[in-house]
């Protein structure tokens, strides 16, 4: 008994390629500062969908008339429009803004409540769109016919710029995603490049006695997808940490609707090591494969 | 078992063996010998498939390794136990460890094979050093595990790269004794040496034949001893 307790301590099998040189934990640091950028700029590109989404849909369904006249037509034109815009297929609901209303509207813009009073502003109608809208080049033929000075707007100049804008930012942050995710996988190439040319030797010996390519392989890739998979998730940790720590990032903080919900919170330090974990293994079986191709 | 014929071989434009022909049977005993540079080592790795030749025709068992599927070749290297010249044991392995290896590469479960690498370990005289790493190992005696581990797997061919090298003279006739022995147990045995001493110390004990390389070419080709 004693004899084979020596023999199973003795036996008790090593890794087939020791732990060390440097590039173990560069490997593992490269992953987790990988994985750290991988998030931010994941949640950038989240936060910028989600960004461009809510414009769209804040914008979508509303539109305004403007209805400039000589004041003592304004009110009769404003009517006039608004029974237009009443019957107008497209349009769920109009409501012209008191006089108060307009006043906080545009007060920012002009530098003062009373200022306004001294000047001619126009009135405004609230509308409230169902579909597709109404047909835009119609409705203000018929405004110009029975309300002139009135000015049908549906916020297209610069709805259609700003959602471009946000989309972009989007584009970018997932761009800057997969360049990150592509830099992970050079990483990890070099990083298996580098083990498999430090244990060249030990290699060699395994294929001489009849080792075959994917165990020895396996050797390698195991080591860099558990050191990718522990880097990853220290990276995700902090990234979110960092995300948590700024301010403003509570539920009712300034970021708190460009941050990620509860779901993203706990999916986000899951999927993103798994996926550095992912992305080491198959760098690196794919890399240390074809440097054994190269051998006999 | 080996056939070689007309193979030549070079690290760059220049042969550094020419034109080799050998026919080694099953179950024999043969030295390869020859002065330092004359393609000792490379003719071995040739045989160990390390190389594959440049031109000529390698055969091992029937099969030319320069036409065999490239996932067949590892089985091939299985039925071939190499004792290299500077051991090549693996310095993060304890001396049971390195013998196992073989085991090991093959997905073999090493519980199941005890009783043999217990068994093998004392035949070489090594069973008061299972758990001592190489780094603390005499070279006869990493000479010994070396042997251990190429023979493991129970191959049909044992190829020693200058088995006696690295150690004095009785423990070079101890190594070639369990060469000897392994050879009656049906093994085929290829010694490459420039040991004349080992070599005259086989006769009467084996029926050994000589391989003479100089320059490369062959130039006495399975004489008797």
């Amino acid at each position: 008994m004693a004899r084979w307790f020596r023999f199973a301590r003795a036996a008790e099998a090593p890794p087939i390629v020791p732990m060390s040189g440097w590039s173990a934990p560069l490997t593992t640091l490269a992953s987790a500062a990988m994985s750290f950028l991988a998030v931010l700029t994941l949640i950038a590109g989240l936060a910028a969908d989600r960004l461009a989404e809510d414009w769209r849909q804040d914008l979508a369904g509303l539109a305004t008339v403007r209805v400039s006249a000589e004041p003592e037509v304004l009110e009769t034109r404003v009517m006039r429009a608004l029974e237009v815009v009443r019957t107008a297929p497209g349009i769920a609901a109009a409501r012209v803004l008191s006089e108060a209303e307009h006043l906080a509207l545009i007060a920012p813009w002009i530098g003062g409540v009373e200022a306004l009073e001294a000047l001619p502003a126009p009135r405004l109608i609230d509308l409230t769109l169902e579909g597709d809208g109404p047909d835009a080049a119609r409705l203000q033929s018929r405004l110009d016919r029975d309300a002139p000075g009135a000015v049908y707007d549906d916020h297209a100049a610069w709805r259609g710029p700003l959602a471009r804008a946000a989309a972009a930012v989007g584009r970018l942050a997932w761009a800057a995603t997969v360049l990150v995710m592509l830099a992970a996988c050079a990483m990890v190439a070099l990083a298996a490049q580098a083990t498999l040319t430090a244990h060249l030797d030990i290699v060699r010996v395994i294929r001489l006695i009849g080792g075959e390519d994917r165990y020895i392989a396996g050797a390698f890739v195991r080591r860099l997808a558990l050191r990718g998979l522990a880097g990853g998730m220290a990276g995700a940790g902090l990234a979110l940490l960092a995300l948590a720590a700024l301010p403003g990032s509570g539920a009712g903080g300034v970021l708190g609707g460009l941050l990620p919900g509860t779901f993203g919170w706990i999916a986000i330090p899951i999927a993103v090591p798994l996926l550095t974990a992912a992305i080491a293994w198959a760098t690196a079986r794919a890399s240390v494969r074809i440097a054994l191709g190269r051998m006999l | 078992m080996i056939s070689l014929d007309r193979v030549s071989f070079g690290y760059d434009e220049r042969d550094t063996l020419s034109e080799v022909s050998i026919d080694v049977p099953p179950g024999s005993f043969h030295f390869l010998t020859g002065p330092s540079g004359a393609g000792k080592t490379t003719l071995l790795k040739l045989l160990y498939l390390d190389h594959l030749p440049r031109r000529g025709r390698l055969k091992l068992f029937g099969e030319d390794p320069a036409t065999l599927e490239r996932r067949r070749i590892p089985q091939l290297r299985r039925r071939i136990g190499v004792v290299f010249q500077e051991f090549r044991l693996l310095e993060h392995m304890t001396v049971v460890q390195n013998i196992a290896l073989p085991l090991r590469v093959a997905g073999h479960r090493l519980d199941d094979y005890q009783a043999d690498v217990m068994e093998l370990v004392k035949w070489v005289g090594l069973n008061a050093r299972i758990d001592a790493y190489p780094r603390e190992l005499s070279a006869g005696e990493k000479q010994r595990a070396a042997i251990a581990r190429a023979v493991i797997n129970s191959p049909d061919l044992i190829l020693c790269d200058e088995p006696t090298g690295n150690v004095d003279p009785e423990m070079g006739a101890r190594i070639l004794r369990l060469l000897i022995e392994l050879n009656r147990l049906g093994k085929t045995v290829l010694i490459a040496t420039h040991d004349l001493g080992l070599i005259r110390s086989a006769r009467g004990g084996v029926g050994a034949r000589i391989l003479r390389l100089a320059d490369g070419r062959l130039t006495l080709g399975a004489a008797e001893l």
